[in-house]
């Protein structure tokens, strides 16, 4: 009886975790290993055929240029527009830490942008970039300067999503460190004061040091975000002009989903994977090693 | 000579924060501006900062051309791709705080839900819409509202296991005692315990949600199965001039969420999540 009473206990518990085991290995571990199988051959949708090719997959996409474009920009996305996040969300913290009349609200409104839907924010901000309606160029001509193409322009187009994305996600960063500043007790900046630190001493020297944690966990949660660029570029400039906007994920949805090359695309997905891979254990290590 | 220096610097805070309060707004309002222009307005070279003959025709066309059915194809996805999530969270969850599996998996299913948050998942794409095409999940609402729970469900468990983590256990066990089924424990005693946390998830995972593009753009066609955001993405790419009801369709898939930022904010200074993407 006793058996047979904890036999009942363990099976509930095996019966609710079930459904979602099941749907997180269907969703995730069944395609990542689909991806690298399917990378090792000529695999197309449209003629549903594979030839084993192994890594001929892998040697080809390396060796084009749009995909060493892909790359470069992708990493160029990341780094700028991950630390320029960090750095604004700091810079939003310290010039809000203050009370005054209205920061509830404002603080409120500061977070709109993070949970508008990414598509809404294009719509607004390709109205702002068009090169003949656009309310930047107005303001240009009216200082009297040249017309810029924002998303035409090849030298400026990755310039222009990556300050869309600023716009959106600098709330994010501010939030995080924000909740880092709050939990810092008061004593400290007292002490400091009376030992006659001056405010921005204080802002360096002591309350940066201790928001450290926080702003790795916020630079490594927005470059594995950025890395996975794609929304904004297929809405606003759909890889151009010249390739010049052009992404991994945005390479990877082109080879599998314009082309249907399947073989190609798992190729260039797990060339992400392995990218991303490197980030995050970066990250990790530098988290985990602050705690040893 | 210090009051001077404090008015100075006062001025200065008053100036900056209006800065960065006009640089969130102006996009936002540059929505409302917009959508209430005539096409003939919205098209002129000088933008104007107020619509000269206010308009409701772009509303009114917009809601004219079958915009409810997307608008309720995106209401249907996120509701019960939020409902799927949050039960089948709350469930496994508890299942990971109370018992323990063989073979760590435990340990080894809360990594992999963290390892699947960092995925691009544009990878997951290609497998999935092969495996979706092959049982007739694409071009339905049910697919989306599956293949939705790679961003939901991960991120709800992690947050629901959290709170059901630093749950005392007495509770449970007196009712055990007293001869409650398993079951009947979780949802009459664990379940009100936890109310607040898992409505809070669940406001993050609709957003989440209403929100997704891109397997909204991948798994489904037709026009008449399209959510919100394709929807937004569609007009960008191919009325290029219709950017009035562009802006009302904006506004219309924006209202909905903005009503949680008051829930948003509290939550994520609490530190509460991770992050909404």
């Amino acid at each position: 009886m006793r058996n047979r009473e904890r036999a009942v206990y363990s099976s509930f518990f095996y019966i609710v975790f079930a459904p979602a085991l099941l749907i997180i290995l269907l969703l995730t571990t069944y395609p990542m290993v689909t991806i690298l199988y399917d990378s090792f051959f000529r695999y197309s949708f449209v003629v549903n055929t594979r030839t084993f090719v192994g890594l001929g997959n892998y040697i080809h996409i390396v060796g084009e240029e749009l995909f060493q474009r892909s790359l470069i920009n992708t990493l160029v996305f990341t780094l700028v527009a991950s630390f320029s996040e960090v750095v604004l969300g700091v810079a939003l913290a310290f010039l809000l830490k203050r009370q005054f009349l209205g920061k509830r609200v404002a603080s409120l409104i500061v977070i709109f942008p993070m949970i508008i839907s990414t598509m809404v924010i294009c719509a607004v901000w390709q109205i702002f970039y068009h090169y003949e309606i656009g309310l930047f160029n107005h303001v240009l001509t009216t200082l009297g300067m040249q017309r810029v193409g924002w998303l035409t322009d090849q030298r400026v187009a990755l310039a222009s999503i990556i300050l869309v994305d600023l716009w959106q996600w600098t709330p994010f960063a501010f939030l995080i460190i924000q909740a880092g500043m709050g939990s810092i007790p008061s004593e400290i900046f007292e002490a400091a004061q009376i030992d006659g630190a001056r405010s921005g001493q204080i802002a360096v020297k002591v309350t940066l040091p201790i928001l450290r944690n926080q702003i790795l966990l916020v630079l490594m949660l927005r470059t594995l975000d950025t890395f996975r660029l794609f929304d904004k570029v297929y809405a606003l400039t759909g890889g151009g002009p010249a390739n010049a906007t052009q992404t991994l994920s945005f390479f990877i949805y082109r080879e599998g989903f314009k082309f249907f090359n399947f073989g190609r695309a798992s190729a260039a997905s797990v060339i992400t994977l392995v990218g991303v891979a490197f980030l995050a254990l970066f990250y990790v290590r530098r988290l985990l090693g602050e705690e040893e | 000579m210090y009051r001077f220096k404090k008015i100075l610097y006062n001025t200065i805070f008053i100036l900056m924060v209006t800065l960065v309060l006009a640089v969130i707004i102006v996009p936002i309002y540059w929505m409302v501006n917009t959508s209430l222009k005539n096409p003939r307005e919205v098209i002129d070279p000088i933008p104007s900062f107020f619509p000269r003959t206010p308009t409701l025709a772009n509303y009114r066309s917009v809601l004219g051309s079958g915009l409810w059915k997307n608008f309720s194809n995106s209401v249907i996805v996120a509701v019960s791709a939020t409902l799927t999530s949050i039960v089948l969270a709350f469930l496994a969850s508890y299942a990971l705080a109370r018992y323990r599996f063989p073979l760590h998996i435990n340990r080894l299913f809360l990594i992999w839900v963290l390892v699947v948050r960092i995925l691009p998942p544009i990878v997951l794409a290609v497998p999935l819409f092969t495996l979706f095409n092959g049982i007739g999940l694409i071009n339905t609402l049910a697919g989306l509202i599956i293949s939705f729970q790679i961003y939901t469900l991960p991120y709800s468990i992690w947050i629901i296991y959290g709170f059901l983590k630093t749950l005392p256990k007495e509770y449970e066990e007196a009712a055990r005692i007293d001869g409650a089924s398993p079951m009947r424990v979780l949802v009459s005693i664990v379940a009100p315990l936890v109310r607040s946390g898992i409505i809070a998830t669940s406001i993050f995972a609709l957003i989440l949600a209403w929100n997704e593009f891109l397997f909204a753009l991948l798994f489904v066609r037709s026009p008449r199965l399209l959510t919100l955001p394709v929807v937004i993405s569609r007009y960008i790419g191919e009325y290029t001039t219709q950017w009035g009801e562009l802006m009302a369709i904006g506004l219309f898939a924006s209202l909905p969420i903005l009503i949680f930022s008051n829930v948003v904010y509290k939550k994520q200074t609490e530190g509460f999540s991770m992050s909404l993407k």
